[in-house]
């Protein structure tokens, strides 16, 4: 049996950044997920916290955040564990495909609704979009292609809108992963920018959907922008999302070059847990179960959609350690009567209730598990849908879990 | 803009639509306002059942009889819009072999093939039945669509020449003394008010019959009885289940198209236009009908509804005029002394061609014309064409991928040429005019991902003006949809809940329509 320092489950954003920060402490570390998580459906931007609103200085903003939420996932964290984890982040992506802040707080950028939508760190590839000015902006869609109806997006931007003919691509194939391998060829994004400037009536910005290319999605930026003359942004879309698959593909990338032991598709079964510690985990990958044992364990599993939690008819549970969880009471009181209820459906409350290092706790505040530390969206007393605090509770969570776990 | 017409009907339900259909066959002119879209109400929010009688044959062997007619003709006129599944009555060790013997022998009574099967046999047909069975009887029952049903019957009148107004409300009766001379009726989607006039109205609005005959002071004894059904994911069997016991809630499993429906409950309605499907409803209905197919318990479900059923409750005054247990045409002229105006209410889906019939041969009647009814015997405008499912998949599978185009809705593979035809006709007015006429957001996500490429259809074609812009449909849609899934969100349906609920509110940040929300929502 292999042993580890090190077990992270789940490889969403929050178990990325848990392995890669353990790696970069020298660990032995194994990291597992059943699938690419929920940053290659949704992860375009670095989320901290939309409901700061654009003038206001995010670290004020935050940090009064935490005082109103005692039990929110940053008030673990605290603000200065946000800061170095983001820093860490921005440090995994040096330019020419970087993520920076556009100011001190939240920018407003376009989305594939025609709605404008707060955020914090920004890939320079969507840079542009918090400068668009609607009159000087051409937003270009694809025919054939039906996730990003650009027709939509120009209507409520107020803007001018084209949707243009790929031909000898087809229209059952154009799907956003097709666009985006298109993306890296360059003569197809020379192709590209050509149309679009024969399209050009002056305009200074040019929005497209996001799906400039896997590879050099910089490059591809910067050819449009040589050939339009305009400032050029990718728009998020409906998912998947091609900007959180290359945020995946280049922790992944890393921390298999640092030698982390990375396990694609294999989701973590069962768990051995003798006298409050995990003693390991076995991993399916039928016919085989494969056993793997760690001092110290990371459970990143996501909330519903990734697996992390799963909603009985009566209940809500946590599949893998059978952890507590905190409940949103019964289920006729999981959601609002309107899906746009003002305030947040409760069963986005729900999670895991942990110490101050991150370790799961029952009811009464006891620590269930020594050697297991909870990070990321599976957490409870969060909303990170309607809060727009995704990505910064994955991060900052997934730093302070291997911090933690490697300092047992 | 004031119209005239011979017969003005209220409700565009199957009752309406059978008795434009009738009259436009024996030449009557008519017009019919309804104030949704079609089958709006009960005749939308039903099982999609082509009942067999077999159900009634014990407790009500008059209304088995009507059945198994209505059913036989319908397979005749109508092969288009029915799925000839045939129906399996199933007796649990619970149930008990008594009432199976009593059913076989009033179905026989009444006129209904029912064709005894061991347990063996019905596990055969049926492998999911829960294997504790102590037998079944196989009955021809089936599978309706009724929304199909109903347009075929106006499409049937329309060329014939009567005219449909959908969307279009009755705000008032017009009396001329003693006499109903017409309505005044409204626009719902421009606004705008008009008056019709006509010799006769009809009433034909099912549970919201005492809202009309309110507006002239009149009322009639109608309790109102509220059904909840959810629908499955997949398509659980290949023929219609019931429990072979007396009726009562939770006993049936119709299959549809790709899924199942899974019925009914029988609840005292008090508000006909709120109203929703409780946790205990939906808890029941899956625990009674997992007795009959266990994985009922794990299977995914993708919806729940409700409907409203009339009850008739005819005081003393009217009971002679009440021509079936099922259903009650009243002349208000010698109920009330108010003349020109029928209400027919009560009944059930499979009743509609006959409600029909009894309301248009009344009116000759009345008019002293001598037409025979012809609605039994002259086909629907679409029968003959094939449009099940099997078809729908074989068409896919013949065209190539470049000749398929576009598919705007990936559960359940609805082309955009689909959805362009519709448009082309002109006669939709709202999204979900589309939504009924199309598969669109019937499937798994429940039109998560296909809505929004249908508003961006919709922008490009310049239809969703005029109303703020598309992410007012949108939210409108959303809402819409929500009443429908959240009674059924636990286990998949829930995860799947949390992607809809990440793109709309967190990715698009569409957000409740407060001031002062950073970002706004709209730009």
């Amino acid at each position: 049996m292999k042993r580890f320092d090190l077990i992270v489950i789940g490889t969403g954003l929050s178990g990325l950044t848990a392995a890669r920060t353990a790696v970069d402490m020298g660990a032995k570390v194994l990291i597992a997920g059943w699938g690419m998580g929920a940053l290659t459906l949704f992860g375009n931007t670095i989320d901290l916290l939309g409901e700061v609103p654009p003038e206001t200085d995010m670290a004020e903003g935050i940090t009064s955040w935490i005082a109103a939420h005692p039990e929110h996932p940053y008030a673990r964290t605290g603000m200065a564990g946000i800061e170095n984890a983001l820093t860490d982040f921005q440090g995994l992506f040096p330019p020419p495909y970087s993520f920076a802040a556009l100011g001190s707080g939240n920018s407003l950028l376009p989305t594939g609704a025609g709605t404008m939508r707060p955020t914090y760190l920004i890939p320079v590839t969507m840079a542009a979009g918090a400068a668009m000015t609607p009159p000087g902006t051409l937003i270009v869609g694809f025919r054939g292609f039906k996730d990003f109806q650009g027709d939509t997006v120009s209507l409520h931007l107020k803007c001018r809108g084209v949707s243009l003919s790929l031909p000898r691509y087809g229209l059952e194939g154009l799907t956003a992963l097709a666009l985006a391998r298109l993306m890296d060829e360059p003569s197809f994004r020379e192709r590209l920018g050509e149309s679009i400037r024969l399209q050009m009536a002056g305009e200074r910005f040019i929005g497209l959907p996001a799906v400039l290319g896997f590879r050099n999605p910089a490059v591809v930026l910067k050819t449009l922008e040589e050939i339009t003359g305009a400032r050029v942004f990718e728009i998020p879309m409906l998912p998947p999302s091609i900007p959180g698959t290359r945020i995946f593909h280049h922790f992944r990338e890393m921390l298999i070059s640092k030698g982390a032991t990375f396990l694609m598709g294999h989701p973590a079964s069962r768990a051995k847990v003798k006298d409050g510690r995990c003693e390991g985990i076995t991993v399916q990958n039928p016919p085989l179960a494969t056993q793997y044992r760690a001092d110290s364990y990371i459970l990143a599993t996501g909330r519903f959609l990734g697996g992390g939690l799963w909603a009985e008819m009566e209940r809500i549970v946590e599949p893998l350690f059978h952890l507590p969880v905190f409940q949103p009471g019964e289920r006729g009181k999981w959601f609002g009567e309107r899906f746009f209820d003002p305030k947040a459906h409760p069963i986005h409350r729900a999670g895991i209730v942990t110490d101050a290092d991150l370790r799961p706790v029952d009811e009464t505040g006891r620590v269930v598990l020594e050697n297991v530390h909870v990070a990321g969206s599976i957490l409870a007393h969060h909303q990170a849908i309607e809060e727009k605090s995704r990505e910064g509770i994955d991060i900052a969570t997934g730093f302070l879990a291997a911090k933690r776990a490697l300092a047992l | 803009m004031d119209l005239k017409t011979e017969v003005l009907i209220i409700g565009g339900g199957a009752t309406g639509a059978g008795i434009a259909r009738d009259l436009a066959l024996r030449g009557i002119p008519s017009l019919l306002v309804e104030k949704g879209d079609f089958t709006s109400g009960a005749s939308g929010r039903n099982q999609g059942l082509l009942h067999s009688g077999a159900r009634y044959a014990v407790t009500d062997p008059e209304a088995a009889r009507e059945c198994i007619s209505e059913n036989r003709i319908l397979r005749r006129i109508a092969p288009h819009c029915i799925e000839p599944t045939e129906g399996l009555f199933v007796s649990l060790p619970e149930d008990g072999p008594e009432y199976r013997s009593d059913f076989i022998r009033a179905c026989g009574k009444a006129g209904i093939d029912a064709l005894p099967l061991s347990p063996r046999e019905a596990l055969a047909l049926e492998p999911r039945l829960n294997s504790r069975i102590i037998g079944a009887v196989q009955v021809p029952d089936g599978a309706v669509d009724p929304f199909m049903l109903v347009v075929e019957n106006a499409r049937d009148a329309e060329s014939r020449g009567t005219r449909f107004l959908i969307h279009t409300e009755v705000t008032g009766l017009i009396r001329d003394g003693l006499r109903i001379a017409g309505a005044r009726v409204r626009d719902r989607i421009t606004g705008e008010a008009y008056a019709i006039a006509a010799t006769w109205v009809i009433n034909a609005t099912g549970a919201w019959a005492n809202l009309i005959l309110g507006m002239v002071g009149l009322k009639i004894g109608l309790a109102l009885s509220k059904g909840s059904m959810l629908i499955t994911n997949t398509r659980l069997s290949e023929r219609v289940l019931n429990r072979c016991r007396p009726p009562s809630s939770g006993d049936i499993i119709v299959p549809n198209d790709t899924v199942s429906i899974l019925g009914t409950t029988s609840l005292r309605a008090e508000d006909l236009e709120h109203y929703t499907v409780t946790p205990e409803e939906v808890t029941f209905l899956v625990d009674e009908l997992s007795r009959m197919i266990p994985d009922v318990k794990g299977e995914r479900f993708t919806r729940a509804y409700a409907g409203v059923r009339p009850l008739l409750q005819l005081g003393e005054a009217c009971d002679d005029r009440a021509i079936s247990r099922g259903f009650a045409l009243i002349d208000h002229g010698s109920c009330d002394g108010i003349e020109g105006l029928v209400t027919i209410t009560g009944g059930k889906l499979m009743t509609y061609r006959l409600m029909a019939e009894r309301t248009v041969d009344f009116l000759c009647e009345r008019m002293g014309l001598h037409v025979p009814c012809l609605t039994h015997v002259q086909r629907l405008p679409g029968a003959g064409l094939g449009n099940a499912l099997k078809d729908r998949l074989l068409h896919l599978r013949r065209q190539t991928p470049a000749a398929r185009g576009e598919i705007l809705c990936d559960c359940e593979l609805v082309p955009r040429e689909a959805v362009d035809a519709i448009l082309r006709e002109g006669k939709v007015r709202e999204l979900q005019d589309i939504l009924h006429r199309t598969r669109l957001a019937k499937g798994t996500c429940q039109g998560g991902f296909c809505v929004y490429r249908l508003l961006g259809l919709l922008n490009e074609l310049r239809k969703a003006e005029g109303s703020g812009g598309s992410n007012v449909v949108l939210r409108g849609f959303l809402e819409e949809r929500w009443k429908g899934i959240r009674p059924v969100l636990w286990g998949t349906s829930l995860k799947e809940e949390e992607l809809i609920e990440s793109i709309y509110k967190g990715l698009f940040n569409l957000a409740p329509e407060e001031p002062g929300r950073p970002g706004g929502g709209e730009a």
